[in-house]
């Protein structure tokens, strides 16, 4: 029993970071309908920077003692909104007007620089930022050890889809969100700012990357290739849930993340092989997702 | 040797007798084939004295380690002394080179260092081209090969995948001229390149890639393919020994592999040590994380639930670095011990002060940075040193697989300018590759001249925070040295028929020559 309440646990701590990788893939690809192969590697940016930030803090010694370390969280998660925020003028708005086939290109060029580009800042090895979740005890759940620090990941995942939720949903900035993502031209003619929209749309985008990979580096480590791995899940996730949409990101972020824990815990040698059939299964009944319109 | 690892758990005095015991009886291969190292020809006289080498090196190393504190000092003088006499070469810039005989053209000799420049593996990569760069910029230093030809190198980004190294390697050859292959990394990539290499009549020196397919199965017959670092099947075995040698009381096992022909290998040939060993273990849970894994958790809470004796894994570079992170929150490392064939093969200053101490961590069973020790194998003492100089790092068994082959390239070519005059041609270097002895910074290596396959005693030990680094190292005070012909089948044993294409040379090796252990 024990077992079943800390493998949910593992399964709801995988979810937390799953959903900000796909809701931002999702949020990109449904108001500005561009599939953003660099998605991984921008989360991965995120957890490099926060790393490398903790590790000048610990070095430095930090004055407010081990909690002022959570403050650096957010740093990375904006680090990667700047990056953000510059690279959707110049890279990305000049392909707008061109087939899909070049857009891919573009992100999948810039998905390659960026990998290469975290090697030459950070070097091969393995970046760490410890000091965060040691912060916190690992506590004792039914006799298990399990590490405080994962809770908090958790809850960050729950708030940071409330939070989407009601900026999506409940604001003004969300309405023009949602127009320009269901009608461009008429958004246009109505007399909004698009260009606008979509650069606000892509930072959000890379904010909540960034922000997953924050919150996930101080439980694991900085490692070349932590895009790559999280891109391809996150994909599983948006086709499950549905291209575009957040309720799907999350659904899906859950249904991925519970399928791996029972396929580990059940069918170790073929838990990747269940993840993919899956997907494939949600694409022949519903190839849209399970929530998704287009 | 079975019964011997049950017993190594006495005292100071009974484990030294025994020690010489199993090092005498050691001197035989099982199958009988010590009757080769009486026919002294002159491909068998490389052959013996890498032997003897060995021997005396483990030895003395394990001799030492029993004997601290009494003052024995039993060093490498006998390795020494084989060295000094031109049989066996030493690598490093230090040994000046007899005069060339003949004309040697000054045009560059160029090399092909296909690596991981990319992806998660660039963890190894990254130092296999360090230790590639520092032996040719040394080789350089003195004139080059020969004292006229400079090392040029090519790199050449593994990731690209099997294909597109296998093309790049045709046209290395055909367009680019290269003279020589090193490098390789990934077990996937060697098999494919091997074949072609031969094909190409392209001398190859491989430096990992070490899955015994490559010359069990995908080129059986190699002429210009070698390797110059332990065979796969030498790790899980390493990693099995000293597992049974450390806890002989273990019932329960555990297994995390990454799941490709590495980890599987490392499987197989744990359990077949262990069904030998200690009769009687059983596998409580299998687990095969996807390579690139960093969430862990699901695995280590399952593993945890299994509640076995010890946890043996295969988890290598960040990969590992995040497993270990991970289990030492949920406690894992308190609830069970943890055998691993190479944990510690990443560059040593990735593992944080904060992993736990007395786990059994190896190294790939090539090498480790601290060993043989300073103070009594200079070829390792000089290449640290020369690779901290150059690299603000310290070098793991990539950075000296690399950096050998490139000595081992050079003595070669300056043993088969003594035959030939001039710029030897392939086929001579080949002769002077096979049956090679040298003092490589990881102790003796002998290149075999059947397979090509290159043979150094095993080395690994308990992870230890020391003062002198600020990462962990393995305990100075108790490494264990295994002579790697106890854990290899001889280079002539027949290539395997299984139908299952992961079975090995050394598999059937062990189920034909290993006793099973009785209890005591």
């Amino acid at each position: 029993m024990a077992i079943v309440v800390i493998q949910i646990l593992n399964s709801l701590f995988y979810a937390s970071v799953l959903f900000l990788i796909a809701a931002g893939l999702t949020l990109i690809f449904g108001v500005m309908r561009i599939v953003n192969l660099a998605h991984g590697s921008l989360y991965a940016l995120g957890a490099y920077i926060t790393a490398w930030l903790v590790g000048q803090a610990v070095a430095g010694g930090i004055p407010l003692g081990g909690l002022a370390l959570f403050l650096l969280l957010p740093a990375g998660a904006i680090g990667v909104a700047l990056i953000g925020a510059i690279l959707e003028p110049s890279l990305l708005r000049p392909f707008y007007q061109r087939a899909e086939e070049y857009q891919l290109l573009v992100t999948f060029g810039l998905l390659l620089i960026l990998e290469d580009a975290i090697r030459f800042l950070w070097g091969g090895l393995p970046l760490s930022a410890d000091a965060v979740a040691d912060t916190l005890p690992s506590v004792r759940v039914l006799g298990f050890l399990y590490p405080a620090y994962n809770f908090v990941v958790i809850g960050i995942g729950a708030v940071a889809a409330l939070a989407l939720w009601g900026l999506v949903y409940r604001t003004r900035f969300g309405v023009l969100l949602r127009a320009t993502a269901q009608d461009r031209r008429m958004a246009t003619a109505l007399g909004l700012d698009v260009r606008r929209v979509y650069l606000f749309a892509f930072t959000i985008g890379c904010f909540i990357a960034g922000l997953g990979g924050a919150i996930v580096v101080p439980s694991q480590a900085a490692v070349l290739g932590m895009g790559i791995e999280a891109l391809v899940l996150a994909f599983i996730v948006v086709v499950i849930g549905g291209m575009g949409s957040l309720k799907g990101a999350l659904v899906g972020a859950l249904i991925v993340s519970f399928v791996r824990t029972i396929g580990v815990q059940f069918f170790p040698e073929a838990e990747l092989a269940f993840l993919f059939l899956l997907a494939g299964v949600v694409l022949i009944v519903r190839p849209t997702g399970l929530f998704g319109t287009a | 040797m079975e019964v011997e690892t049950h017993a190594l758990h006495g005292g100071t005095e009974e484990c030294e007798s025994k020690l010489r015991h199993y090092q005498k009886a050691n001197l035989v291969y099982r199958d009988g084939s010590s009757a080769t190292l009486c026919n002294l020809t002159a491909a068998n006289l490389g052959r013996l004295t890498a032997i003897l080498g060995g021997i005396n090196m483990a030895y003395s190393e394990k001799r030492r380690d029993f004997l601290k504190g009494l003052g024995a000092g039993i060093g490498v003088a006998a390795g020494a002394a084989i060295a000094a006499s031109g049989i066996v070469a030493r690598v490093g810039p230090a040994r000046a080179a007899l005069p060339p005989k003949g004309n040697i053209p000054d045009t560059p000799f160029k090399t092909g260092h296909i690596t991981f420049l990319t992806g998660p593996a660039a963890v190894l990569g990254e130092p296999s081209l360090k230790g590639h760069t520092l032996a040719a910029e040394e080789i350089n230093a003195q004139g080059g090969l020969l004292g006229k030809r400079k090392i040029e190198t090519d790199k050449t980004d593994e990731a690209a995948g099997v294909d597109g190294v296998v093309k790049e390697v045709r046209r290395m050859k055909l367009s680019e001229n290269i003279d020589l292959l090193t490098g390789v990394i990934s077990s996937g990539t060697s098999p494919a390149l091997a074949p072609v290499a031969e094909e190409l009549s392209f001398l190859t020196l491989l430096t990992d890639g070490c899955t015994d397919y490559v010359f069990d199965r995908a080129d059986p017959h190699p002429k210009y393919v070698f390797r110059v670092t332990n065979i796969q099947s030498a790790d899980g075995m390493t990693a099995g020994v000293a597992t049974a040698q450390t806890w002989p009381h273990i019932k329960s096992i555990a297994h995390l592999h990454p799941d490709y022909a590495y980890g599987h290998n490392a499987f197989l040939h744990f359990n077949l040590v262990m069904q030998h060993v200690l009769p009687g273990t059983e596998n409580v849970s299998v687990n095969w994380p996807k390579l690139g894994t960093t969430d862990f958790t699901p695995y280590i809470t399952k593993i945890m639930a299994a509640n076995p004796d010890l946890l043996f894994s295969s988890i290598w570079g960040g990969d590992y670095v995040a497993f270990y992170k991970q289990a030492l929150r949920y406690g894992l490392f308190d609830k069970m011990k943890f055998a691993s064939t190479i944990a510690f093969g990443i560059n040593p200053s990735a593992i944080g002060k904060d992993h736990p101490e007395g786990l059994l961590v190896g190294c790939h069973a090539n090498y480790y940075f601290t060993f043989p020790s300073a103070d009594r194998w200079p070829a390792n003492a000089g290449f640290v040193k020369r690779y901290f100089e150059r690299w603000q790092e310290y070098p793991n068994f990539e950075a000296e697989g690399a950096y050998t082959a490139l000595y081992a390239l050079k003595t070669a070519v300056e043993r088969a300018n003594r035959l030939e005059g001039g710029w030897p041609s392939n086929d001579a270097i080949i002769s002077q590759l096979e049956g090679l002895g040298l003092e490589t910074p990881a102790g003796y290596l002998y290149i075999s001249p059947e397979n090509h396959q290159g043979y150094k005693d095993t080395v690994i030990g308990f992870s230890k925070n020391v003062p002198e680094y600020p990462f962990p190292i393995l305990d100075p005070a108790r490494v264990i040295y295994l002579p790697v012909r106890s854990i290899s089948a001889p280079p002539g044993w027949p290539k395997p028929t299984s139908s299952d294409q992961e079975d090995t040379a050394a598999a059937d090796w062990i189920r034909a020559t290993w006793q099973v252990a009785q209890k005591a």
